[in-house]
């Protein structure tokens, strides 16, 4: 078991990569611009046309990935702790399903087109599917962690269904969906986080109170109420924080998959079994692995870009499949 | 445990059984079939899928695919149509539109075409253009029902309109609108030859399947009339290589279209951006592109590029966005 | 197998010295399951958009009517009919399989990848290949092999155990699902829809030619699951215990897989993957039957009654037809929550 000393280098090595990633993400592009341009651009910004490839598009997307990711880690790891699952992820929740299948009825039915309209339908669709999902998989005694994930697989199945009912028989919304469902986040103006963002803050806020409690909850609910932690306050306030995480990162970027199963597995890997230990690494490594995975998606396939959702998925999977086949890897 | 969950799901399999009852006594005996009309003139025609002998006047035509807006609009009025995204169907005329929303509607294209709605329409021709794979999946269904005649999505549209015009007896709006084209084309290559022959042009669009923050520089679509036809010169995909359009390229890139002298990009019936190009349009890089500050940037309606009624729309529309460049010096 | 009798009616079969005791409750189950599933194929057989009397009907099945009656009733209905309940038997079985095998409720070929996998092959031809059907059938059946071997090898560290095979079948599955995301993202309209169109599996225009060849492997490898069905009921029971037993779990569980993909396979590559049937048919067949494990016949019954029912609803739930798999993925994912809601209220 890793000491707290260790721990701490480890955190604040991810904080440095983070910045240099941060960095990198502003200067390099599927553009070649000047260091110098760059600097220019942040710092004495003129109407050159490279300065607003800087401003408005590097720098806003860098911004996105970072929001995003920070919410992705840190939702992935409030459900990994709730239901005591290795395996959950927000989406197994039915988030990405809510957003989808909200986007597609705003698209399909009611016709709205651009990205700032339905962001909201997203929004609410991944609250109201996951709070519904959280309720079906609820008994009288409390949530059963395998109820709660069986009733997100249904839930989300549903409205899978009911979506794709709806886009083959409307070919608009159809065509609309495909470039929603790959999870980008490229085209998202700062003016679209900032509304998300209150949310986020709210959700951050909460999911560090509940840090301390979710800890001695890992050991057993007997042994947690017996250290005087109120379960089903605990619970809700978890549920809220990470239900506003995943939603509010789904609403800007789109159903990216892997980012919160994968990550706080690795952070569980290199903390041990600590809740603020996991919180912290995986607030770190989620936007580590969303911002290169998106540095990466501007180079593979020069001149076009590979959504960030596609890239997630190719560097997050492999990573999974060694973490299981590592003995005893993932045990919570 | 009670034997109320059983009872019940007797009691809904009888409920099955006697609603199927009730099905067969409705339908029964209703539908004698019609007699066959006595055998009509037929002639030939041939497409894709070989030479097909076709009722010379065709009374009952089923659009499938592609075929459909070409069809309407030669002056064909077919009794069936599989479903055309609303976005085209607002880009038709109004009589367009009503001859369109009188068919029966069959379903979106492919396999998921209603076949028994199909047979029961009685049609006598079938006109399809869809991917290969699919036709070939339902190629035995449609036959069978009446004479089909088939386009693969390769085909070059003057070519399907020529066939659609010919197997759907649709011959005299199609010379009537040949004549026209060819005499726009004429037109423009007369009046801007000079400046034609010294400008480079560059088309970019953006779709609703586009990435957020995504374009793309378009060589299909209108522009091939205006490249081809008219002999302007736009980026063209090397030989064999996949259409330039294929590519989304990230908005950085839009700085890129600098190095063209004129930009054209799509706007609708108003001449305001499309609707999906308007982000472009909203970027600052776009703005402060040489060819947009300098009025060199000319929006151009096209709205269908495979049959001659909406190419005469788009040459109509380039003409116009021609005649407001300023002179080069 | 020795059975412990616990006082429920048995029916004893005597046939000369052969002598079979069968348990009341499933034989019922199923002579009504069966009866059921006759019934929904007469009303399929008999009704669609083309109106038909049934006197048309009967005689078009007895040869006596020629051209488009004969058509649709012969050609277009019936190996519709007969291919619903074929594939959806052999779903119901493969679920079976694999729940048993992996002893979880939730396991099923999509579990391992196999339908985003054959997904993928599938995608892979219609937009870059281009390719005919049998092209089509060909990737997705070669995808869906591929990602299903390449999860078992991977999951496999001296022998395979359930969890992980799940685990690692998630990973790849959602890994697939991002590439098939892109490949429709990157397609035209036209290929992107078709290839969704396949993808929710359907089936519309499903032809005798499809049937009979989809339903002599179906038939083949339903006798080789009854033949390794012997070993399976011990494996429920855990793996120490089936080892006791002299069961060999690994090659076993091998041949199994092998089985319960093939017979997936073999449905994905006639009308695409249809979802949730293999899920759900071993679970409504198990509480049908009121047995404790995982049972062959009554999952390959509840499978094609299901398939049936759902595509007839596809087909007369809205104007136009839809694909089967959306209809049963809605059916499928309802009964999955009823079911949850119903576990919850009796843990209370």
């Amino acid at each position: 078991m890793p000491g707290p000393r260790r721990r701490l280098l480890g955190l604040v090595a991810a904080l440095l990569v983070l910045l240099a990633l941060l960095v990198l993400s502003v200067m390099i592009g599927s553009t070649a611009i000047r260091p110098s341009v760059v600097w220019d651009a942040l710092f004495h910004p003129s109407a050159d046309i490279d300065q607003f490839a800087i401003r408005d598009y590097r720098l806003p997307r860098t911004v996105v990935g970072l929001v995003v990711g920070v919410a992705l880690g840190l939702s992935g790891a409030l459900i990994q702790a709730l239901t005591r699952n290795p395996l959950a992820d927000p989406g197994i929740l039915g988030v990405h399903a809510g957003a989808s299948f909200a986007v597609t009825v705003a698209v399909g039915v009611l016709g709205v087109r651009d990205i700032r309209g339905y962001m909201w339908f997203a929004f609410a669709g991944a609250l109201i599917v996951t709070l519904m999902a959280l309720a079906l998989g609820s008994t009288r005694h409390g949530r059963s962690p395998v109820a709660m994930v069986l009733a997100g697989v249904c839930v989300g199945a549903v409205l899978g269904g009911a979506r794709e009912a709806l886009q083959l028989t409307n070919p608009d919304a159809f065509d609309a969906m495909r470039s929603w469902n790959a999870g980008s986040i490229v085209g998202r103006p700062l003016d679209l986080v900032w509304p998300i963002l209150p949310f986020l803050v709210v959700a951050l806020v909460l999911a560090l109170a509940v840090s301390g409690p979710l800890n001695a909850m890992a050991l057993g609910d007997e042994l947690a109420a017996a250290q005087g932690v109120r379960l089903a306050h605990t619970r809700v306030l978890a549920i809220i924080a990470l239900t506003l995480l995943a939603g509010g990162a789904t609403a800007i970027a789109g159903p990216i998959s892997f980012v919160g199963l994968m990550v706080p597995h690795v952070a569980r890997w290199i903390a041990g079994p600590h809740q603020r230990w996991i919180f912290a690494y995986s607030v770190l490594l989620a936007p580590i692995l969303l911002l290169a995975s998106d540095i990466l998606g501007r180079f593979v396939m020069h001149p076009r870009e590979i959504p960030v959702g596609v890239v997630t998925a190719f560097v997050g999977a492999p990573v999974l499949i060694a973490l299981v086949r590592r003995k005893k890897a993932s045990g919570l | 445990m009670t034997m109320t969950p059983s009872r019940r799901r007797g009691a809904a399999l009888a409920a099955t059984l006697l609603s199927a009852a009730i099905v067969l006594t409705a339908c029964g005996g209703d539908s004698a079939d019609t007699e066959e009309a006595a055998p009509a003139e037929t002639r030939s025609v041939t497409a894709d899928n070989g030479t097909v002998t076709v009722p010379a006047a065709p009374q009952r035509v089923v659009t499938i695919g592609n075929t459909t807006l070409p069809l309407i609009d030669m002056g064909g009025k077919p009794v069936g149509v599989t479903e055309v995204g609303a976005s085209e169907i607002d880009l038709i005329p109004a009589d367009q539109k009503a001859t369109y929303e009188a068919a029966t509607s069959l379903g979106s294209s492919g396999d998921q075409v209603d076949m028994e709605k199909l047979a029961g329409l009685k049609p006598d021709l079938i006109l399809a253009q869809l991917p290969d794979s699919e036709f070939e999946q339902i190629e035995k269904q449609l036959t069978s029902i009446a004479p089909t005649v088939f386009w693969g999505l390769d085909v070059e549209w003057k070519a399907l309109a020529g066939g659609l015009s010919e197997a759907g007896n649709v011959t005299a709006g199609l010379t009537d609108q040949r004549a026209k084209f060819e005499a726009k084309i004429a037109k423009i290559k007369e009046t801007y030859g000079k400046l034609i022959g010294d400008t480079s042009f560059v088309n970019v669009d953006r779709w609703e399947s586009s990435d957020p923050g995504t374009f793309s520089v378009a060589d299909f679509g209108c522009v091939e009339i205006a490249q081809d036809d008219i002999g302007m010169d736009f980026p063209k995909a090397a030989a064999g290589a996949d259409p330039l359009g294929w590519t989304s390229l990230p908005f950085e890139q839009i700085a890129g279209l600098s190095k063209y002298d004129v930009i054209t990009y799509p706007v609708d019936a108003a001449g305001k951006p499309k609707k999906s190009f308007a982000p472009v349009v909203e970027t600052n890089t776009w703005k402060a592109l040489p060819a947009v500050t300098s009025g060199r940037a000319l929006g151009v309606f096209c709205p269908g590029n495979n049959s001659y009624g909406p190419v005469l729309q788009y040459l109509d529309s380039l003409d116009a966005a021609l005649a407001s460049l300023p002179a080069k010096e | 197998m020795s059975t412990v009798n616990f006082g429920r009616r048995v029916l004893v079969l005597r046939r000369g010295r052969i002598a079979v005791r069968l348990d009341w409750r499933p034989v019922v189950v199923c002579a009504v399951l069966a009866l059921a599933v006759v019934g929904l194929a007469v009303l399929a057989l008999m009704t669609g958009s083309y109106q038909l009397g049934p006197g048309q009907v009967v005689s078009a099945l007895t040869g006596g009517e020629t051209g488009l009656v004969h058509d649709i009733v012969v050609e277009w209905r019936l190996p519709r009919v007969v291919a619903a309940l074929v594939f959806g038997a052999a779903l119901g079985v493969s679920g079976a399989v694999f729940q048993s095998m992996l002893r979880n409720p939730l396991a099923d070929p999509g579990v391992i990848g196999f339908s985003q996998g054959s997904y993928t092959g599938a995608l892979l031809v219609i937009l870059v290949v281009n390719g005919a059907y049998w092209q089509l059938v060909g990737g997705a059946l070669a995808g869906g092999m591929a990602t299903a071997l390449t999860v078992y090898v991977l999951a496999y560290r001296r022998g395979v155990q359930g969890f992980r095979l799940i685990v690692v079948g998630i990973g790849v599955s959602a890994t697939l699902g991002s590439l098939n995301t892109w490949l429709i993202l990157e397609a035209e309209r036209e290929q992107a829809m078709a290839a969704a169109a396949w993808g929710a599996g359907s089936l519309n225009g499903v032809s005798w030619n499809q049937v009979v060849i989809g339903g002599i492997c179906i038939v083949v490898l339903l006798l080789s699951t009854a033949v390794l069905s012997r070993s399976m009921r011990q494996m429920e029971l855990g793996d120490d215990t089936a080892a006791s037993q002299g069961v060999r779990v690994s090659p076993a569980r091998l041949g199994l897989v092998v089985v319960g993909v093939a017979l997936t396979a073999t449905v994905t590559a006639a009308s695409g993957p249809i979802a949730f049937i293999s899920l759900v048919a071993p679970q409504i067949a198990r509480r049908l039957a009121r047995t404790a494990g995982i049972t062959l016949v009554p999952a390959a019954l509840v499978g094609a009654l299901l398939c049936l029912a759902a595509d007839y609803i596809a087909q007369h739930i809205a104007p136009t037809p839809l694909p089967v798999g959306i209809i049963t993925v809605i059916l499928g994912g309802g009964y999955l929550g009823r079911l949850l809601f119903t576990e919850a209220r009796r843990r209370l």
